[in-house]
Order: structure tokens, then sequence, then C-alpha cells
């Protein structure tokens, strides 16, 4: 009996921990979601061999459906991406078809950024997919999200480190299975949205790559917007809607 | 030249004997001759085959495009590079090229293609591409009415997307600045046939591929002629010095698994031949050994009267020679005929080669100096190599002995 209940005592901290941990990295993605939003951002893609910047519109809905369309350049203008639960379909004007991104093409870039089209499609499921541990600073939280056993992904681990003052997102790493860190999402510069506070830049860094980055900034979001409802994310909108 | 007399006398001393060697010699030659014909011939006739089809005698890249091949490797200062080989009296003709891998659509059906971007007008001074339009009409550098420019795909696509001239064929593709490059285009031929190396390749002219590949004026590769296929290596270390920044590779370099295969097929084929003479000198050294054999008194007589040793091993080496001599002479005489109709005409295939959609009737020899010289030269130096044992031989016999013997 005493056995049983200094197991409970001791695991008590530890449930706890997992699920203050899950509360932090849940309000960490809503932050950029809420119930529905609709952005527009700046994509600045750098490699040793181009420099590309791309602007986008994007609209989510949920975590479960999100919404890309370039306006910007001229060349790639209406090359949308809709997102769908756990899939992915790629529009291109110029050719008028639809692409479905296939499993095996998941860890690809997306439209030739540092981010994979994994990352557009499962990085919002992070609490449901990922056992949590958090370590709490002074100042900051670390959370170690390791994989659940029936996750498929390709990181040993991610490590979020989130400020308590503001509750902001600092840094995610991703290391893959030899423990290496293969690349880092970064955020910086937070601005106020409509009265909502998020970092207004976001940068990955692939390690294994030296001089690539993508940086991310949001010119402008709104949240909650009542125009955006399931149906905007459909297959034939996808197609029209530009 | 008493030396000389006598040798020619003794050769002529038993006319059977000499003439059956020198015939066994004359044969050796000639089938050295024209195995090292036909052998360097069908080099030269798949080296041609591959070189005008597509690989050109020298290519030039950037940095290890050749083997690393991405996107934005390209070759930026075109016009250094054009001028360098204008300029250049040992290059015939040169032409840019861009590559890229891509998707390729018609309808429902999707291929992996590759996409080959070629100036349409510089193109077939370098290759076939010109000759190899099996259905529909060579593509033009310019967009259609509608503002769609032509491709010309391989059979192998055209079989497996079902595509015919006039149909639109949907590329995807990524581009040099990291954009996914989209675009459609209209079919205006069918190129080789189902073994070609082009067979899943997409054609399109070359600005339209810079365009759908956002190289601005980037190419990938110059590939060239040049007037003489053989000086090639030196022509391409000359091009070399005149473009350091760029890489410039010979075709053995180019195709260097057929190189080291053509090698080696080559050392083994040297080798055969090597053991064809081989056996016919076992033959010529049984001849002079027995020569010398039944001149043992001579000898004596030769060295009791103040011959010097090295005068006997001198005349028997001068016998074989001259002997080898008449007889290669004899047999260039003969196979020149054989090998000038080999290199003109050559031996007709039962079954004619087709390489990349265009047929190779006959099998033909090379017909050049080294096909004639390097055996003779082989045959003569073996002549006089395998006379020196007999003529050590002749050499220590001690005269009294000699004299004594019948």
């Amino acid at each position: 009996m005493f056995r049983i209940l200094l197991l409970l005592c001791l695991s008590l901290p530890a449930l706890a921990s997992e699920e203050r941990a899950r509360e932090i990295i849940d309000k960490m993605e809503q932050l950029y979601r809420g119930g529905s939003s609709d952005a527009t951002m700046t994509m600045q893609v750098q490699t040793p061999n181009y420099n590309r910047t791309l602007t986008l519109a994007a609209q989510s809905f949920g975590k479960d459906y999100g919404f890309f369309r370039i306006q910007a350049p001229k060349k790639d203008r209406g090359i949308a991406t809709l997102k769908r639960n756990e899939e992915m379909w790629n529009y291109f004007p110029k050719i008028n078809k639809v692409i479905k991104v296939p499993p095996s093409m998941m860890m690809g870039s997306w439209m030739g950024s540092d981010f994979t089209n994994d990352d557009l499609v499962k990085e919002t499921q992070l609490i449901d997919a990922y056992s949590l541990a958090l370590i709490e600073t002074v100042d900051q939280y670390k959370v170690t999200l390791t994989p659940k056993e029936q996750t498929v992904t390709v990181w040993d681990r991610i490590e979020y480190t989130i400020s308590k003052d503001p509750l902001l997102p600092l840094s995610q790493a991703f290391f893959d299975d030899d423990g290496k860190k293969i690349r880092e999402l970064t955020f910086h510069e937070p601005k106020e949205y409509y009265g909502k506070l998020m970092p207004s830049i976001l940068e990955m860094r692939p390690l294994n790559k030296e001089g690539h980055l993508t940086r991310i900034k949001y010119d402008d979001i709104k949240f909650n917007v009542p125009e955006i409802t399931k149906d905007t994310f459909s297959l034939r909108n996808l197609k029209s809607r530009f | 030249m008493l030396t000389f007399q006598i040798a020619f006398r003794n050769i002529l001393r038993q006319k059977r004997r000499s003439l059956l060697t020198g015939l066994s010699m004359t044969g050796g030659y000639m089938l050295f001759v024209l195995g090292y014909s036909i052998l360097e011939g069908s080099y030269g006739n798949a080296i041609d085959i591959f070189t005008l089809d597509n690989s050109g005698h020298i290519q030039i890249h950037q940095d290890d495009y050749l083997d690393r091949p991405k996107i934005y490797k390209t070759i930026q200062n075109r016009d250094q590079v054009e001028v360098a080989l204008t300029d250049d009296s040992d290059v015939k003709s040169f032409t840019p090229r861009v590559f890229s891998p891509a998707l390729a659509y018609a309808g429902d059906r999707t291929a992996p293609s590759r996409l080959i971007g070629v100036d349409p007008d510089l193109e077939p001074t370098v290759s076939r591409l010109l000759q190899k339009v099996s259905k529909g009409t060579y593509f033009s550098s310019l967009p259609n009415t509608d503002g769609y420019y032509e491709a010309m795909i391989g059979r192998g696509l055209h079989i497996t997307l079902k595509l015919e001239v006039g149909d639109e064929i949907v590329l995807i593709s990524s581009g040099g600045d990291g954009s996914i490059a989209n675009d459609i285009f209209v079919v205006s031929a069918i190129i080789g046939n189902k073994t070609s190396f082009d067979r899943m390749a997409v054609y399109l002219p070359l600005a339209a591929a810079q365009e759908f590949l956002s190289l601005g004026n980037d190419v990938h590769e110059y590939v060239l002629l040049v007037n003489n296929k053989d000086d090639n290596e030196k022509i391409a270390n000359e091009l070399s010095a005149q473009l350091p920044e760029l890489t410039v590779s010979p075709w053995q370099k180019v195709e260097a698994t057929f190189y080291r295969t053509m090698q080696a097929d080559r050392q083994g084929n040297y080798f055969t031949m090597g053991l064809i003479i081989f056996i016919v000198f076992i033959g010529v050294l049984n001849t002079v050994l027995m020569s010398v054999l039944e001149r043992t008194r001579e000898f004596g007589v030769l060295r009791a009267i103040g011959s010097r040793p090295m005068q006997l091993v001198r005349m028997i080496s001068l016998e074989t020679f001259v002997m080898a001599f008449i007889s290669v002479l004899v047999g260039f005489l003969l196979i020149l005929p054989i090998i000038y109709w080999s290199a003109e005409v050559g031996f007709l295939l039962p079954e004619p080669i087709d390489m990349g959609g265009i047929k190779f009737q006959h099998l033909k020899g090379e017909m050049s100096a080294r096909v004639f010289w390097i055996p003779m030269a082989f045959i003569l130096a073996t002549a006089v190599l395998i006379s020196i044992p007999p003529g050590l031989r002749a050499a220590r016999i001690l005269p009294k002995e000699a004299m004594g013997s019948h």
C-alpha cells in the first residue's frame, strides 16, 4: 500500500508537468492560428545559389485546414497549397492542375523553401503526436517533445523553448536519430496584431545545409475572420478562388 | 654489306623452307592487321555513334556539373566561352544546352522525363537530333500562334503518355531559383525509337527551357565537335587553359564507363593478337634453330677464318629480319586492298545494329597508317628478338668441335 502511495506521489508531479507542457504548447500553437486566421506574409529563401522573395496569402481554420497562395512574383502568382487534415494539394494555375502531394514528398521542400510540406501539415499536431517533458527556468520553459510510439516522424526529439513573459515561442530545435541537431526554427521581433502579441518573424535554418535560411515575416494577420469557414478549404476553391 | 649478302644467300639456300616460314609470317601479319583494323574501326564507329548522337567530342560545364548535376551550376559568362570557341580553328561546331529532370503529364498519365533545352539552329551542327525526328516536324525557337512553345518528345514518352504530334504536354520541375517550374508545351515531333538514350526526353527550344527553369540566359553545357576527333583530348586541354573557371571534358571523361570498358576490351584483343604472333614465331624460331644446327660446320669454318662471334649473331639476326621484312611487305601488299574495302564498304551485318534510332548496316574497319605499321614493327621486332638465342648458340661454337661434327 505504501509503495503504491509512493509511486503515486512520485508520478503526480510528472503528470502535472506533462499537463502543464501540453497547455503551454497548445497556447503557442493557438498563437498563429486562433479559431481562424487570415494573413499576408513575405517569405525570403536564402541559399548560396539564389535568393528568392515570395509574398503569400495564408488562411487557416482550426488546426486541420490551411490555405496558401503565392501573390508575387508574377511568374509564380496564383500557385496555391491546400491542406486538409493530413492531406495536401498544390495548384498550378498556368497548367491548371491540382497535384496531390504524395506521402513520399512530405519531407520535400515546400515551394523551394527550408520548410517541408510536412511542416505545414503536421506541425500543428505536436500535442497529439508527441510526449512532452517540461523543464522550467527563471524566465523560460523548455519542453522536450519525443514522438509517441505510433507517430511516424523523422525527428528523434524536438526541443521547444518558450519565454515566460511575454509567453511567446523562442525557438524549436529538431534532432535526428543520432541526437544531432538538424535544423532550428527561431522566432523574432514580437509585434502586436489587432491586440495579439506574437513574433512577427520566423526563421528556419537547416544546420546540415550551410548558407540556407528561410525567413517568414508576417506583414499582417487577422484572427477569427467570419468569412473563413470549413468550406473555404475545398478543392474547388483551390482552383477557382483567385 | 657483305653480311647482308651472305644473309640473303642463306635465305635462298633452302627456298621451300624459307617460303613456308615466310608465308606463316605473312599470314600472321595479315591477321594482325585485319584484327587491329576491325577492332579500331568498330571502336571508331561506336565512338562516332554516341559522340555524334549526343555527347559531342568535348563538353564544357561549370564546376563538377558532369558528376553532380545541380540546376544552379550554370555557365554564366557565355560570351567569353562562345568567343573562345569561335576563335579556335580546331573547333568545328558548338551548341549550348540546359538540362533538368521534369515530371511530364498528358491527360491523367504521368511519367518522369528528362528535359533537354537545345538551340534549334545550332544543335543540328553538333548532334543528329534533326535526323532523329521520326514523326512530325523539327521544332522552331519561337512560340506558336497561341503562345505555346514547341517540344519534341522521345519515343518512350510518346508511348507512355499516349502523346501524338500536336498534343499538349505539361511539365513540372524545379527552377533554378527554387521556384516550381510548370508550363504547357505543344508536341511538334517524336524523336528516335524505344532504345534511344533520349526515349524519355523532352526537347525544348533553349529560350523556352531557360524561361521555364528561371535560368535567365545561363546554360549548363556547351557541346562541341572538333575537326579531328583523335585530337580531342589535346584540344580539350588547350580550351581548359583558355577557360580556367570552367571544366572542359573530352568524351573520354564524359563517357568514362564506356571508355574504360573499351580500353579493357582493347587490351584483351591485343593479348589475343599477341598470342597469334607468338604461335607464328614458335614456328619461325624452330626454322632458325634448324638452319643454325645444320650449318654448324660452316660456322666452325667461319670462326676458324676469323669471324667474330658478334658477326655470327648479326648475320643470323639479319637473315631472320630480312625474311620477316619480305614477308611483311608481301602481307602489306595483299592486305592493303582488303583493309581499303573494309574501311570503305565494310562487312555486311546479317542484322543492322540500331543505335538510338540510327541504323548501322556494315561493320567497318579502320584505314590508317597505324593499322599497318604497328603490326609491322611488332613482327620485325619479334623476329630480331627470337633470332638472338640461335645466334648466340652459333657464336659459342668452338671451331675445332664444329668442324668435326656432321
